[in-house]
């Protein structure tokens, strides 16, 4: 056998193996999961405890969880949605960086380019009251709102986040005037709260659980449709006679164009994963609200979101304003 | 006794063991460029979910206190940050090194480090209650009075005023790359989506301080053939060196305490407040920047001794105190403890036994330290032409590893070049590496606080802590001015006494 031709034999194998693979054999090497927050945040733990259950539900299925911070999780979003469509390459989808962020105009990606998987779970909100605010229950805060138009002082966990933009929608609704403070991250944000440097912070049910316990922050109203185990004794907004609710979720996303084999692979995969007992405990466990929802659904989803957020994020004059 | 039976568990040979490795995994971590202590904490975070919580939380305080120390290592010996918490450290360090003294500055670097973490940890376990208070404090007026009193370091930090002037500046100018703290408005960023959030920090570390060494070390061989290999020898600070560090070591370790319990200020910016201050009361501040032993005690008990201060608020209010414990926080949600006062009643069992952890890992970081010195400061036995290629390698690699993000990469180039031309010109890199640290934090809480008080800037700064660090930021300002006052009515003073005795 001439060199030649034994060169052109491996190149041949190197380019069926290199292809596209069937659905047979995938995944055959591990499939990455690009997670587009910090290492340690929610959705890092929340993937990584994912990984740990995806490997029974799939033969040789290691993920491997890769943390692409920055740009309020535009930055990993954007990678995970331009990746090569094998299947290797898949990302966890969030509000922020899928039904938010493209109105702002800075991002190069929208909810179009989007091949979603199958959602995991919710991260509720709650609004709670800082140390020394004037208030203590719902009603009160929305008294001392309507009294004081551009007064009430709520934190947030960053400019344009999800946080902002809900409590925005929220003045939308119930028609009063309140001023987002926006903070670099959750915890600087509670932390002012604790010590009473803003009136009151839009928060998380695990976040503020040891504090609402300690008393330190009072918990005002949670901002899904019905009350929650944790907080049985903390009211809704509909409750209260606000037609407002809000929560952000969080799945798998993958770019577009993914074989249909690998694709039904993955969507039954990561169905069998977040619907598994062990998974669910385990997130549960740290504070996390699971629900599975398969792609359809989960798209239906994140398009009602990013049309919502669309019409708040017009009326602030904040469409478009990174373009 | 109750606390006993909590602090028996932790000296089992297997909560040992795990600390032990801990620490010496930290310690890697962290004198390796680009893997830092809150990497370190977070990727290693899903190891402890089938840990008992006392086991996997000391681990992970193990690394994190090796990793801040470990920062060190590659400061002194290779002017590479292996954390931001260490930039500092090259001030001094460094020159030691190249004078042939790596041995002792890093034996000065390893009891500073373990002086302040013990003193800190001593302050955790006896005080943290009491002194978390201080940690809700710090509103957005207070943040922005420190954020303007330490960038007054630029000034007393750059020989030329002037050109100090600049470097911070441009420093500042720098920090408001990318997307608006307020309104979440992108700034320069040319439409590079990677630059969303500005320029990351630790890649323009690296570049600021190692890659633009690296060419300035590659200008001197070709120059110089014969600057190829740096002496190394001795291990052991002298008596004198000691005697001389201890005002460095109780500033640091106390500067390092204080701004570990304010949440949000993290060991870069306790480490140069430490250093300008030890240089501003030292006798000899002509001496900083040259290899000064003080310089490197006061930079190194500082960060260490934020590393148990900031475990203060996370234990006692549930309000982590800098990044790495905003990690750690996530490591106990996970098995569903809930830091805050509530925690101190229900699993005091968890308290103590972190704070036993704490100290352990303290002493192992000593011990460890002390036994690695020679092994270390062998690395420049290495021919120099070699060493620089493979910190370059280190550099890109270290660059990338935090973010995976490749326009991290065109970060540390830049910066590199930039580094370089401040060298060669004579701008303080020190200057732009602090105006990055704290021009951020500056910007986003002057603006937080005045969409707050609608714009009234004297509301904005009318708490007592604001006005206490607004008058030390005036202090600073025109200390050089005092101490020449005072140096010329006492050479005034000495020579009329002079003439009277000539008299």
């Amino acid at each position: 056998m001439s060199i030649y031709k034994s060169l052109a034999l491996g190149f041949t194998a190197l380019v069926a193996f290199g292809g596209p693979a069937a659905a047979a054999d995938f995944p055959v090497r591990p499939i990455q999961v690009i997670v587009p927050y910090s290492a340690g945040g929610g959705t890092d733990l929340s993937a990584r405890i994912m990984a740990d259950v995806f490997k029974k539900h799939v033969d040789g299925g290691t993920i491997v969880v890769r943390d692409q911070p920055g740009g309020g999780g535009a930055i990993g979003t954007s990678a995970a949605l331009h990746a090569r469509p094998d299947g290797y390459t898949l990302g966890t989808g969030s509000q922020g960086p899928l039904a938010l962020l493209p109105h702002f105009g800075g991002t190069d990606y929208s909810l179009d380019d989007v091949q979603f998987i199958g959602m995991m779970g919710w991260n509720l909100k709650l609004l709670v009251g800082c140390k020394d605010a004037p208030f203590s229950n719902f009603e009160e805060m929305m008294d001392y709102a309507r009294d004081n138009p551009g007064q009430l002082q709520i934190g947030n966990s960053g400019a344009g986040g999800a946080d902002h933009i809900a409590i925005e929608a929220f003045a939308k609704a119930a028609d009063v005037d309140l001023e987002p403070v926006p903070f670099n991250g959750a915890s600087e944000g509670m932390t002012a709260c604790l010590g009473g440097h803003i009136d009151a912070m839009t928060s998380t049910p695990s976040e503020a659980l040891p504090h609402a316990q300690s008393g330190a922050v009072t918990p005002l109203f949670i901002m899904s449709d019905k009350r929650i185990p944790d907080y049985p004794d903390t009211p809704t907004a509909i409750e209260g006679g606000v037609d407002f609710t809000w929560a952000s979720w969080k799945g798998i996303i993958a770019p577009k164009g993914l074989p249909e084999d690998v694709l039904a692979t993955l969507k039954d995969a990561f169905k069998a994963t977040f619907t598994d007992p062990d998974f669910v405990s385990k997130m549960e466990e740290m504070g996390e609200f699971v629900e599975y929802r398969d792609g359809d659904a989960y798209r239906a989803l994140a398009e009602r979101d990013s049309n919502l957020a669309k019409e708040v994020i017009q009326d602030l004059g904040m469409y478009g304003m990174n373009k | 006794m109750d606390i006993l039976q909590y602090i028996a568990p932790v000296f089992s040979l297997e909560v040992m063991q795990v600390i032990a490795l801990g620490t010496l995994g930290g310690m890697i971590i962290g004198a390796l460029p680009g893997l830092t202590a809150t990497m370190g904490v977070a990727l290693l975070i899903p190891l402890t979910f089938g840990m008992e919580p006392v086991l996997g939380l000391n681990m992970l305080i193990g690394i994190y206190i090796g990793g801040i120390y470990g920062g060190c290592i590659s400061s002194i010996l290779l002017r590479t940050p292996g954390t931001p918490a260490s930039a500092a450290t090259c001030l001094d360090g460094y020159p030691l090194a190249q004078k042939g003294q790596a041995g002792k500055a890093l034996a000065m670097a390893t009891i500073a480090s373990f002086v302040g973490g013990i003193f800190a940890a001593v302050v955790l376990a006896t005080l943290a209650p009491q002194l978390a208070a201080i940690a809700l404090k710090f509103g957005p007026a207070e943040y922005f009075a420190l954020a303007l009193f330490g960038l007054t370091i630029i000034a007393s930090l750059s020989g030329d005023l002037v050109k100090g002037a600049i470097a911070g500046l441009l420093g500042v100018l720098i920090s408001t790359f990318g997307a608006d703290p307020i309104s979440g408005t992108l700034r320069y960023t040319f439409g590079v989506s990677g630059f969303a959030s500005g320029f990351a920090f630790t890649p323009a570390l690296i570049g600021l301080f190692a890659l633009s060494e690296v060419f300035v070390q590659i200008e001197k061989i070709l120059v110089d053939r014969k600057a190829d290999v740096v002496k190394v020898s001795g291990s052991w600070p002298s008596g004198k060196d000691l005697r001389s560090s201890v005002p460095a070591l109780i500033r640091g370790s106390v500067i390092g305490t204080i701004l570990g319990i304010v949440p949000g200020t993290g060991s870069g910016t306790a480490s140069w407040i430490a250093y300008n201050e030890t240089r501003r009361s030292s006798k000899t501040p002509e001496l900083f920047g040259t290899g000064h032993m003080p310089g490197v005690a006061a930079t190194e008990s500082a960060n260490n001794a934020v590393c148990a201060a900031a475990l203060i608020p996370l234990l006692a209010l549930g309000v982590p105190g800098d990044v790495v414990t905003a990690v750690m926080m996530g490591g106990l949600m996970i098995h569903g403890l809930a830091p805050g006062p509530v925690l101190f009643q229900t699993r005091p069992d968890i308290i103590i036994g972190m704070f036993a952890g704490t100290f352990q890992a303290t002493i192992f970081m000593f011990i460890f330290g002390m036994l690695g010195i020679r092994l270390f400061s062998r690395i420049l036995l290495i021919p120099k032409r070699l060493l620089v290629m493979s910190i370059v390698a280190f550099c890109f690699i270290g660059s990338f590893a935090i973010n995976l993000n490749v326009v991290d990469l065109y970060t540390m180039v830049g910066f590199g070049v930039l580094g370089y031309g401040m060298q060669k010109f004579g701008f303080s890199q020190a200057a732009l590496c602090i105006a990055l640290i704290l021009g951020p934090m500056a910007e986003s809480n002057l603006r937080r606080g005045l969409l707050q008080t609608h714009d009234n800037l004297v509301d904005f700064l009318s708490g007592p802590i604001t006005l206490v660090f607004l008058g030390l930021t005036v202090l600073s300002l025109a200390w050089p001015l005092i101490r020449g006052g005072l140096a010329r009515r006492r050479a005034a003073a000495a020579n009329t006494t002079q003439q009277r005795v000539l008299l």
